[in-house]
């Protein structure tokens, strides 16, 4: 059976059946909804974004950009391109550290991705790969926080609110924006001064039945019936008030956010549930496999949201952040999300929608090319690789940027950016752009001025669009 | 012996050094040379090696001391780079010049006129001029380079120009569009020259960018023309109108009502009728303390609802201490409180609660506004009756100290400034509905704020050491003293004890730790790292990392014994402020001789900003540009009276009676504005928090100056002001809906009914509570945070220091004490207040967002905590006769009897409920709970 997706007319009607003629409201309160659908400034090529977030920091010179300065001068000292000042910890020795396993031109452009990961190799003439993106800081927090909202402290709107604010959502039974298995940070996908219907809905895949989806979704008594006899009651007086106090959009507000809630107690978890999804399917993102299933449920739920017209949606793959023995441990990160990941761009395309769907893979940062020992004493096989803002690699596909592309380069050691040199504020831009959104137009005014996702900056990175 | 330096080092620097070119180069190379620990600055141990340089200086310790204080402007002890270069301007004689380095000016030959001439002048006027000049209609960046002084000075991002210097000038790096943030000429003027014009203007800098072009670049321009601007509204003083005549001279009940009655007359409309008693009582009640009407009050109220009733009504909730709390709330939205840091490092902040129990206490007092604004800017400098005055005060001062602060700062100066911006923001937004932090980096762009007026309040909460506590971690090395209350002073303290087995265990620690760290550290100087600078960590991040975790576990240990008296009972300690010691301190040391003073020398606060002293004006608000200083002052636009400010004091006392003087036209305007708008639901002023030119023009001028007016005449009390407006006619007016006014004022900013209103997420709350009869309305000591002590949310587990704390028992926290009880900590706040739109607590927030969204209605649904109320209040009525329940269910939930409709739909509830609930009066109250009237008031 295929999700029921009930349009928002329908179940208004639905609703209306209880207490009268509220869907009389249906058109006046859609046009002052946050959450209205709002026409893009210029032509979109997309019309929504699943953001896999690699939580932690994949390591690029293993996985898609590795060096043979590097590997000629392997467990050896290298003369580092840094200000050696700076505080550096574990990785004051600078020993190169090769990239593990073979890293191999791949599909038609002979892009360069790592054995490690066979799925995303598969679909390399679909992705544009960036190996030149920039951040700002290189902890995790920080980090994290500026690739959400392009801050790395305070608290500000976050990509998906901005997005959700400029676009509104295409199902009005759904929120705009969706975070599957966030980070405990809720800065990461919160509204902050936009209003609050732009804020990420924090979802996890059930692992267990005594596990919510979403907070506060399971009814405790679990009796629809009762439940339902309640909110009956409920908004029959909510009606009396609305009649009263003729038009008021608050109130308006609560009688319509009560049936949304209702109906998601039971839209979510059918949402959730993928048990309806074709075996091959399942096979496709390796759900019920050993390392995969979790992120194979993530993925796999970030499609069918997205294909529900969840305008957002993030998935946060975690586990990349290998300060030690990285030989032994990048593998298995790899392991659990390569599949996943590339099973959503397949399953996708097979379902027409990579084209007006634009996929983003990246971390917060990427790793040093140089060693890391917190030890002090380990043997080079069981170093590991320090944080790297300065350069790391992402790839995106699908909404209108250039597949089978890869842009950017780094000097000798994979350190800094050579060319295509891609900021996050670039980034958000083009994001932004491919929505249809111009980022320097979209603002809010708040405490006197007016801001941006991007504040003063970013430049949209033309080069990379279709 | 009688020493000419500057005759000497003139010699020194070779014959009339400053006018040779290759000058600034062998300088620059000097100062790197010099800089042996590379933080970019020279201390005196460094510049004495430039005697080694100079057989002339060589054995004149003495010369080169003096050069060094010389240069050493702002005397930190260290030469900046700026600093040291005005060497040349020195020995050319010229008076040196710590914030304008000095340019040289060399004569340029024809030629090289000739070459600007052709090469360079066309080009700037071509592709430059229309956004980078004097009469450009947006000058791009601040930045004009139609005039020589313009291009060397720059914009926004530094100089354009630097003669000679490629890197430094900024117009280079443009054109070769290495920079993304800095590409021009930008696309749409034709992107970027072609590589053999780039080469033109390099050459051109080489030679020493000779510019024939004079003229006066003007500062930047921002958008407010002074004149105009000052003509603006809010600083014109405040005026009381003559009460104005109306139609109707019966509606009237007092002159506030006269001045709404005109504005509705100018309009055509007239207000509408009063509200039901029932609807009037549960307003009143909930506005003035947060808490729905006793059914005793109702009984009372409904039997004779007269105004004398109504007015004893009002006394008795402006008496109970239920008032404090809620409009101490109120305040506490206004001034960021929180119980931890936020940003990077979450450090709790365990004795905020003080000041929270101030506000509620100072509201419940009926402190004057005056007073009480005085006391939290300057508490700690007024004088006091007795110790519990004395703590009061000191505890005030909290207000500064609350703020979030970003503890992982690296840079110790720009932790000093970013300290004294946020305590400017949060004063002048607060107290000044003004956005003055937006003149850190230049002029306001809208208001008449030069960026001079912020530097002048810079330098009052720079000469100002803001106590906040924190424990050391892995990552704070920011944590600060706190205040030692007055023993005597009465307060209540946590209930927490230091045992004697524990004090003997973190006194072991703390002796184990200190004599391994002492053993550490002389081993570590013996290998050659201890210099005559001190130990510099940074050589060694390996011993670094060990260092801080050292440091970490001393600083964690000594924050706990110094938190308990020798008895073991937790101190009286409060966040707050102190000033500086009027003389020059000594500052971080320099030659630590333990890890703790390695640390402070790292992450001390700079002596620069440890004394009372005026503040330069940062240059684009950079830390590495202090230009010149500015005396503290004011905010210049306010035509109030600025009171001269002693040389020893930071300020603050004068900032404190400057604010409240009576002829400071916000203070009084802005907060009889926020009064209005706590209880009207929407301001005078719309925008609460800012009454700058970006903000919102009030709907009724006349009647904003009357009430600010009413306040100052009453002493600045708070309750004599909220009576007056609550006893009004406006206030009791009904929220009916009248189609015609709405047309003519649909925002209802001119008060034609009360506008019905989302209860906030605390009164949604402690209803629950108080309709289920499990409030508990004791004050409780402390809160949650105070409980858990000193310690992060989040961060680095490291072994032998204190785990970090997870968030989820704060976002879960719940009690039975009223809302304004439940913990605090930035990013961690408890859901049940976040899910119905609390005060984000980082920023100053007079009004709160109102959203629907359909996460509130599962909170209703489906919560614990309203749950349990649903049952706790169907126990409550369960000894009722059932035919009494719903009547009585209703009179504690809506301050009514059901309509006859809502009976029998109760009745229906009850006979059809699903069997398989056994509790259908659970049910049913749950239903109540989560009806949209409980959650409103109209």
């Amino acid at each position: 059976m295929k999700t029921p997706i009930i349009s928002r007319r329908s179940w208004l009607q639905r609703a209306a059946t209880g207490f009268g003629a509220l869907a009389l409201h249906d058109l006046v309160q859609a046009a002052q909804s946050p959450l209205a659908v709002k026409a893009p400034r210029f032509p979109a090529k997309a019309k929504r974004v699943i953001f896999l977030f690699m939580s932690g920091g994949p390591s690029q010179p293993d996985l898609f950009d590795p060096k043979d300065y590097i590997r000629r001068m392997h467990g050896q000292k290298i003369t580092a391109p840094i200000n050696t000042n700076e505080v550096r910890v574990g990785t004051d020795k600078f020993l190169a550290l090769a990239t593990l396993g073979a890293v191999r031109p791949r599909g038609q452009s002979g892009m360069m991705i790592s054995d490690l990961l066979p799925h995303t190799a598969a679909i390399a003439d679909e992705i544009c790969l960036l190996r030149a993106v920039h951040a700002d800081n290189n902890q995790h927090q920080s980090a994290s926080l500026q690739f959400h909202t392009g801050v790395t402290a305070e608290a500000r709107p976050s990509l998906g609110s901005w997005i959700s604010y400029g676009l509104g959502a295409e199902n009005q039974n759904l929120p705009s924006f969706i975070s599957i298995h966030p980070d405990s940070d809720t800065r990461l996908y919160g509204s902050s001064f936009l209003p609050a219907a732009h804020q990420g809905t924090k979802v996890i895949i059930p692992s267990s039945d005594k596990q919510s989806p979403i907070d506060y979704l399971a009814d405790v008594s679990g009796d629809a019936k009762a439940q339902r006899a309640r909110i009956d009651f409920t908004q029959r007086m909510n009606k009396r008030l609305l009649d009263q106090a003729g038009t008021d959009a608050c109130m308006e507000g609560m009688i319509e956010s009560m049936e949304t809630a209702f109906r998601m107690q039971t839209s979510t978890p059918e949402l959730v549930d993928i048990s309806n999804e074709s075996e091959a399917t399942k096979q496709l993102y390796g759900v019920g496999g050993k390392d995969t299933d979790k992120n194979a449920r993530a993925c796999l739920l970030a499609r069918k949201m997205s294909e529900a017209g969840v305008r957002f949606v993030q998935v946060t793959l975690g586990g990349w952040d290998h300060h030690g023995d990285i030989r032994n441990a990048l593998p298995k990160s790899c392991a659990a999300s390569d599949q996943p990941c590339a099973a959503l761009i397949k399953d996708l395309k097979s379902r027409g929608l990579l084209e007006d769907t634009l996929v983003i893979w990246s971390g917060e940062f990427g790793r040093t090319p140089w060693s890391q020992d917190l030890s002090g004493t380990s043997p080079i096989e069981k170093h590991g690789r320090e944080h790297q803002p300065e350069s790391f690699c992402a790839w995106m596909a699908g909404g209108g940027i250039k597949p089978g592309f890869t842009f950017g380069e780094t000097d000798d050691f994979g350190f800094r950016p050579v060319s295509g040199k891609v900021h996050l504020h670039d980034l958000h831009a083009t994001i932004l752009n491919q929505l249809g959104l111009d980022h320097e137009q979209l603002t809010w005014r708040h405490l006197g001025r007016d801001f941006r996702l991007t504040d003063v900056y970013g430049n949209v990175v033309k080069e990379i669009l279709a | 012996m009688k020493i000419r330096p500057l005759l000497l080092l003139s010699v020194i620097l070779v014959s009339a050094a400053a006018q040779d070119a290759g000058l600034q180069q062998k300088l620059e190379k000097g100062f790197t040379t010099f800089d042996q620990d590379h933080d970019s600055a020279l201390s005196a141990a460094e510049f004495n090696t430039l005697g080694e340089y100079s057989p002339k200086l060589k054995g004149k310790p003495q010369v080169v001391d003096y050069l060094f204080h010389t240069l050493d402007a702002n005397r930190d002890g260290k030469l900046s780079h700026d600093e040291y270069m005005n060497i040349a301007a020195i020995s050319g004689g010229a008076k040196p010049s710590p914030e304008k380095p000095a340019i040289i000016e060399t004569k340029s030959s024809t030629e090289q006129i000739a070459f600007f001439e052709k090469k360079i002048r066309p080009v700037l006027a071509e592709k430059c001029y229309k956004c980078h000049a004097e009469d450009s209609e947006k000058i791009k960046g601040g930045f004009v380079l139609d005039s020589r002084e313009g291009i060397r000075r720059g914009g926004d991002s530094g100089p354009g120009v630097v003669p000679g210097d490629l890197m430094k000038s900024l117009v280079i790096e443009s054109l070769h569009y290495t920079n993304k943030d800095m590409q021009m000429p930008p696309e749409k003027s034709g992107g970027k020259l072609p590589d053999s014009v780039i080469a033109d203007f390099e050459q051109w800098v080489r030679m020493g960018a000779p510019d024939p072009r004079e003229g006066k670049a003007s500062m930047v321009k921002s958008e407010w023309d002074t004149e105009k601007a000052k003509n603006h509204w809010a600083y014109q003083p405040v005026k009381q109108a003559a009460v104005p005549s109306v139609k109707d001279g019966t509606w009237p009940r007092i002159d506030m009502d006269r001045f709404i009655l005109a504005g509705l007359d100018a309009k055509g409309i007239k207000p509408v009728g009063d509200a039901q008693p029932e609807v009037l009582l549960r307003r009143v009640c909930f506005d003035l303390t947060g808490l729905p009407p006793t059914p005793e009050q109702v009984d009372y109220f409904l039997a004779t609802h007269d105004s004398q009733a109504f007015e004893k009504i009002v006394d008795e909730l402006l008496n109970s201490p239920r008032f404090g709390e809620r409009w101490g709330r109120h305040w506490l939205d206004v001034a960021r409180y929180a119980e931890s840091t936020g940003k990077d490092v979450n450090c709790l902040l365990p004795h905020a609660w003080r000041y929270r129990d101030y506000v509620i206490e100072s509201f419940n007092k009926d402190k004057p506004f005056n007073e009480f604004i005085r006391e939290q800017i300057a508490g700690d400098l007024m004088q006091a009756k007795d110790s519990r005055d004395r703590a009061l005060k000191q505890i005030a001062t909290g207000f500064l100290a609350i703020g979030s602060r970003s503890l992982n700062e690296r840079s110790p100066k720009q932790y000093a400034l970013d300290t004294a911006d946020e305590q400017i923001d949060a004063m002048s937004q607060a107290v000044l509905g003004l956005t003055v932090a937006c003149a850190r980096c230049h002029d306001h762009k809208f208001d008449p704020i030069p960026q001079t007026d912020y530097y002048a309040l810079a330098g009052i909460f720079l000469s100002t050491e803001t106590l906040y506590g924190t424990a050391p971690n892995f990552q704070n090395l920011k944590s600060s003293p706190l205040i030692d209350l007055p023993t005597d002073c009465g307060l209540p303290r946590m209930p927490l004890m230091l045992t004697a087995e524990r004090r003997a265990e973190v006194e072991k620690d703390l002796t184990k730790t200190e004599r391994y760290g002492t053993m550490q550290f002389y081993a570590t100087a013996a290998k050659g790292l201890f210099t005559g600078k001190g130990f510099n960590v940074n050589n060694d991040p390996q011993k670094l990392v060990m260092f801080v975790g050292i440091n970490a576990k001393i600083g964690e240990c000594k924050t706990e014994l110094a938190s308990y008296d020798s008895e073991g009972r937790q101190k009286l300690l409060a966040m707050g402020v102190r000033d500086y010691p009027a003389t020059l301190s000594a500052g971080p040391p320099t030659k630590p001789k333990s890890v703790e003073e390695t640390f402070q020398m790292i992450a001390g606060r700079p002596a620069q900003f440890s004394s009372i002293n005026d503040s330069p004006l940062f240059a684009r608000g950079d830390v590495e540009k202090p230009g010149a200083k500015v005396p503290r002052g004011f905010v210049s636009v306010i035509p109030s009276k600025a009171p001269a400010i002693p040389s020893r004091e930071s300020g603050r006392r004068e900032l404190a009676d400057w604010l409240v003087a009576d002829t400071n036209p916000l203070t009084t305007r802005v907060f009889a504005n926020r009064v209005w708008h706590w209880l009207f639901g929407q301001g005078i002023v719309t925008t609460v928090d800012n009454f700058g030119t970006m903000g919102q023009p009030p709907s009724n001028p006349a009647l904003l100056d009357h009430l600010a007016l009413r306040l100052q005449s009453g002493g600045w009390s708070v309750k004599s002001l909220i009576k007056e407006i609550v006893m009004s006619h406006a206030y009791q007016l009904a929220a009916t809906h009248d189609a015609r006014n709405f047309e003519a004022d649909p925002e209802n900013t001119l008060v034609w009914r009360m506008t019905p209103r989302r209860l906030d997420a605390e009164c949604i709350r402690d209803a629950m509570l108080a309709v289920s009869g499990g409030l508990n309305i004791e004050v409780p000591v402390g809160s949650a945070v105070a409980q858990y002590g000193d310690g992060a949310i989040g961060g680095y587990p490291i072994k032998s220091l204190r785990a970090p704390l997870s968030d989820e028992p704060f976002l879960t926290a719940s009690s039975d004490f009223r809302s304004v009880y439940l913990p605090v900590p930035r990013n961690a706040v408890p859901d049940a207040l976040t899910v119905f739109d609390f005060a984000e607590p980082s920023a100053v927030n007079g009004s709160r967002e109102v959203t629907t969204v359909p996460s509130q209605a599962l909170y209703l649904l489906n919560n614990d905590f309203v749950a349990k109320q649903a049952k706790r209040f169907a126990d409550k009525l369960r000894p009722l006769p059932e035919n009494e329940r719903a009547t009585a269910a209703f009179k504690l939930a809506f301050a009514r009897a059901p309509t006859a409709n809502e009976a029998k739909a109760a009745q229906r509830f009850f006979a059809d409920y699903p069997r398989l609930d056994s509790d259908v009066l659970t049910s049913f109250c749950r239903a109540l709970l989560g009806s949209a009237e409980f959650r409103s008031i109209d």
